[in-house]
């Protein structure tokens, strides 16, 4: 009897290393490997890149560009999703906040104001999902389904007039330096976008190891009831955390609207896909509990260059078709992962 | 016994289920009769649980057979275990309130042509069913219309009319009222003289004298004994077979309880709790024992603040029970019953829960200290012993006993003055559990106070210099640890004997 018990708790000893391993280092080896292979793949007669060469310095700014959004995205979404919530309507509040900054540009509010002001906006959409899921008690994804709709709704109706997107009203222009944030190189040939989402970034890795926002996800992530008899309020922690997308959505509306020029009402559509195939694809699991901030961060490293290594590499229609599968790959490792560490 | 003309219903030999450094059931072998009551007795842990999911097909078993009827049966799945005829009554209904009595007791066996819903004799033969044991369902209402008792009837006659040979119900009576009992009995007499074997078990010893024909007792995992109740010798005889040995117990009177009372709690009232008052002083050890559902953990949680009540909590003169927050931020806390689900965070790592309850006293201007935490679960690794290599193992991989160790960690890393403990010792071997009593003595020693909610009496009577005998729901007298304890007191106030009542 001692001798069995001895020997399975070796074994399981073991097969926990190797999937600690797994879980903590093969996203890096997945970005190794994706790069080298977009990278030797034939890319001749692609435009976008510069000829034959996917490592090229102007193909990577490119990508980094135009990653600022998902980037600033993923940090926020993974602590919500560690805390074992999820929230679909990233995308309509990043459409809104796009609305809602162009507006303020247009009407001649100072760039800082603006910014400063949708983030506030963003919050407070966040608060709404919170205030439906903690108060009200609705499950989150119903909820956030629900605000998905009115908040695209919204971002619609200040867009009326039969136009498509917000560029001028009137006689009103876009000011002069709208798209300087995510255009203009301003370190290493990137804009300020992606400087934001990088420095976004490197305060929710402190505030997940460092701080107490962070270990309040993981514990109510991980057990619920176990978290509340320990004293930790985690309808607050659950509040907090959607406030926090919120706001991360409205950088990320900011970013995609400063790129494009204009305040588009539906520039956030199907974000919440991509945010949550980052985060899947990072390892982070779907029943809350584990994840890292670092590991999403280079998950949507890894759809961005997938995504644009895709432009070049197959016809546009199969792009979805492309990242549904890579999405189940997400959800099928993590599976046998988790699996692994679960037995025996 | 030799010649077997009627094969009873049920039997199994050397059953034996082994878990990771556990025997949850050791060689367990009897036989139940065909047609009978048979009542299945212990105390919690005694094995009770693992022998019905063995029969259930929810678990498989070690070692040793089962058969049913005469006929072999090893059950892989809870499917095949029906399919031999073995049909369980679980606590929660599975009825679907917007059918009829007559479609739920059909769920799963109409007969249709071509996708269409035919008449059919399995109807008919659950009519027969319900008429027989129990008449007053008409078949045509709602269920949505019927009490949880009715429900609960219309769930045993769809065992029985599918077939079933033997139906276990595991404690059908926690939601049921008085009347609603004895209409559930006279249901259950008349499946039994309808030939159905029913396998009863409850903690109400005087449901088990009422009803039952056949009794089997286990304890500690092992059969005790199997024989007709009548050969029972009253609630005292039953109660020692489950219990075993005159309880030896090697309390040895503390001095070092303090003079001030530091925990009054006055007319607790709630669900389940009827009117609880007690204290606690400073450095005493207090017990509350009673047997499941007589209200121990509904005490505790009102404590802490995890569960409404009325009435008045006062802990060091403030009044608490707001919410666990409040309650750890007075300095209680609370190990709960359940460990793996509500007291530990599996997925992380013992330095995680360990500071889990208390990271504020980790933080230094909102910033957390990683080297404190380490240095804090260092210190608690040693001091409670806790056998692992590192304080970064995952507690998921730690044994019972060294996980409730990490649990007591939790609760002094927050710095309690007051500890909760909940069943303190369920699921852990013997070896961790004279230390988790020697971890207990030595807070108490050092001043804390500490209050054990328990059902079992070697360990209330253990270590508690006070007990407090629960019985449904109200504290039914206070005894003073010591010597000369009366043991058979104590049971027959726990088991519902009113004499011993104080108040």
């Amino acid at each position: 009897m001692t001798d069995l018990s001895n020997h399975t708790r070796s074994s399981r000893h073991l097969g926990a290393r190797v999937s600690d391993f797994l879980r903590n280092y093969y996203i890096y080896f997945v970005l190794v490997a994706v790069v080298a292979v977009l990278s030797v793949a034939n890319l001749d007669q692609f435009a976008l890149f510069e000829r034959g060469n996917f490592l090229n310095k102007r193909n990577i700014i490119n990508i980094l560009r135009v990653s600022a959004p998902l980037l600033m995205l993923a940090g926020a979404f993974t602590l919500l999703m560690v805390s074992g919530y999820i929230d679909l309507s990233v995308g309509s509040t990043m459409s809104l906040s796009a609305v809602i900054y162009a507006l303020l540009a247009i009407n001649g509010v100072p760039f800082l104001a603006c910014f400063v002001l949708t983030v506030i906006a963003g919050m407070g959409l966040g608060a709404v999902n919170g205030f439906l899921v903690v108060r009200l008690k609705i499950t989150p994804v119903i909820a956030t389904l629900i605000t998905l709709s009115l908040f695209k709704g919204i971002a619609l109706l200040l867009v009326q007039d039969g136009v498509s997107a917000i560029k001028s009203i009137g006689e009103l222009r876009m000011p002069g330096w709208f798209n300087d944030y995510g255009r203009d190189a301003v370190l290493l040939g990137l804009p300020m976008a992606f400087w934001v989402a990088v420095g976004v970034t490197l305060a929710l890795i402190f505030a997940q190891n460092r701080t107490l926002l962070g270990k309040y996800a993981a514990a109510t992530g991980g057990n619920p009831v176990a978290a509340r008899l320990s004293g930790i309020n985690t309808n607050r922690v659950v509040f907090g955390l959607y406030m926090l997308v919120g706001a991360a959505a409205a950088l990320a509306g900011i970013a995609r609207s400063s790129f494009m020029s204009l305040g588009d009402p539906l520039s956030g559509d199907g974000m919440e896909l991509s945010a949550i195939l980052v985060v899947l694809i990072g390892g982070t699991a779907f029943s809350g509990g584990e994840g890292r901030v670092l590991r999403s961060f280079v998950g949507a490293l890894i759809i961005m260059a997938l995504t644009v290594g895709m432009l070049t590499l197959v016809p546009a229609y199969y792009q979805t078709l492309v990242i549904g599968a890579a999405l189940l790959a997400a959800a099928a490792s993590n599976h046998l992962i988790s699996r692994k560490e679960g037995m025996a | 016994m030799s010649v077997q003309p009627h094969p009873s219903a049920l039997s199994v030999t050397g059953l034996t289920k082994d878990y990771p450094g556990v025997r949850a059931v050791d060689d367990v072998s009897f036989a139940i009769a065909k047609g009978a009551v048979h009542c299945l007795m212990g105390e919690n842990g005694a094995g009770k649980s693992t022998l019905v999911k063995m029969i259930t097909g929810a678990l498989q078993p070690t070692r040793g057979e089962m058969s049913v009827a005469g006929r072999s049966h090893c059950p892989k799945s809870t499917q095949e275990a029906r399919d031999n005829g073995i049909a369980t009554l679980f606590q929660e209904l599975n009825v679907v309130d917007e059918l009829t009595v007559l479609e739920n007791l059909t769920l799963g066996m109409e007969r249709s042509r071509f996708g269409i819903l035919m008449n059919s004799e399995v109807e008919a033969r659950a009519m027969q069913t319900l008429s027989v044991i129990e008449p007053a369902i008409d078949p045509a209402a709602r269920v949505s219309s019927l009490s949880v008792a009715q429900k609960q009837i219309v769930e045993i006659a769809r065992a029985a009319s599918s077939g079933a040979d033997v139906i276990i119900m595991d404690e059908p009576t926690a939601a049921l009222s008085e009347r609603e009992v004895e209409r559930l009995f006279g249901v259950i007499r008349r499946l039994r003289d309808g030939g159905v074997t029913v396998i009863y078990i409850s903690h109400k010893l005087e449901e088990i004298f009422a009803l039952g024909d056949h009794v089997t007792v286990l304890r500690d995992g092992r059969h005790i004994r199997t024989c007709p109740l009548s050969e029972i010798d009253g609630r005292a005889h039953l109660i020692e077979l489950m219990i075993g040995r005159s309880v030896l117990h090697d309390y040895h009177p503390r001095d070092t309880i303090g003079q001030e009372t530091i925990l009054v709690a006055e007319g607790l009232s709630n669900r389940l709790l009827k009117n609880v008052s007690f204290d606690v002083k400073k450095g005493e050890i207090v017990g509350f024992y009673g047997l499941v559902g007589a209200g121990k953990t509904e005490i505790a949680r009102a404590i802490f603040g995890a569960d409404k009540a009325s009435g008045r909590v006062r802990f060091k003169g403030r009044e608490i029970g707001g919410s666990p927050k409040e309650a750890i931020a007075a300095g209680i806390a609370l190990v709960p019953e359940e460990r793996r689900t509500q007291g530990l965070f599996t997925a992380l790592t013992i330095r995680e829960n360990v500071s889990v309850m208390n990271l504020g006293k980790l933080s230094k201007g909102g910033v957390f200290q990683p080297h404190v935490e380490r240095a804090a679960a260092e210190d608690y690794v040693a001091r409670l012993r806790i056998a692992t290599h590192s304080i970064d193992k995952h507690v998921e991989k730690l044994s019972g006993g060294n996980q409730q160790k990490v649990v007591f960690a939790k609760c002094l890393f927050a710095d309690a003055e007051l500890l909760l403990l909940d069943e303190p010792t369920r699921g852990v071997d013997v070896g961790a559990k004279s230390e988790i009593y020697d971890i207990i003595r030595n807070l108490a020693d050092a001043g804390n106070a500490v209050a054990v909610f328990s059902s079992e009496l070697e360990e209330v009577l253990g270590i508690c210099d006070r007990v407090f005998l629960l019985f449904d729901g109200a504290v039914q007298d206070e005894i003073v640890n010591g010597a000369e304890v009366d043991v058979a007191h104590i049971l027959n106030v726990v088991t519902g004997g009113h004499e011993g009542a104080v108040q």
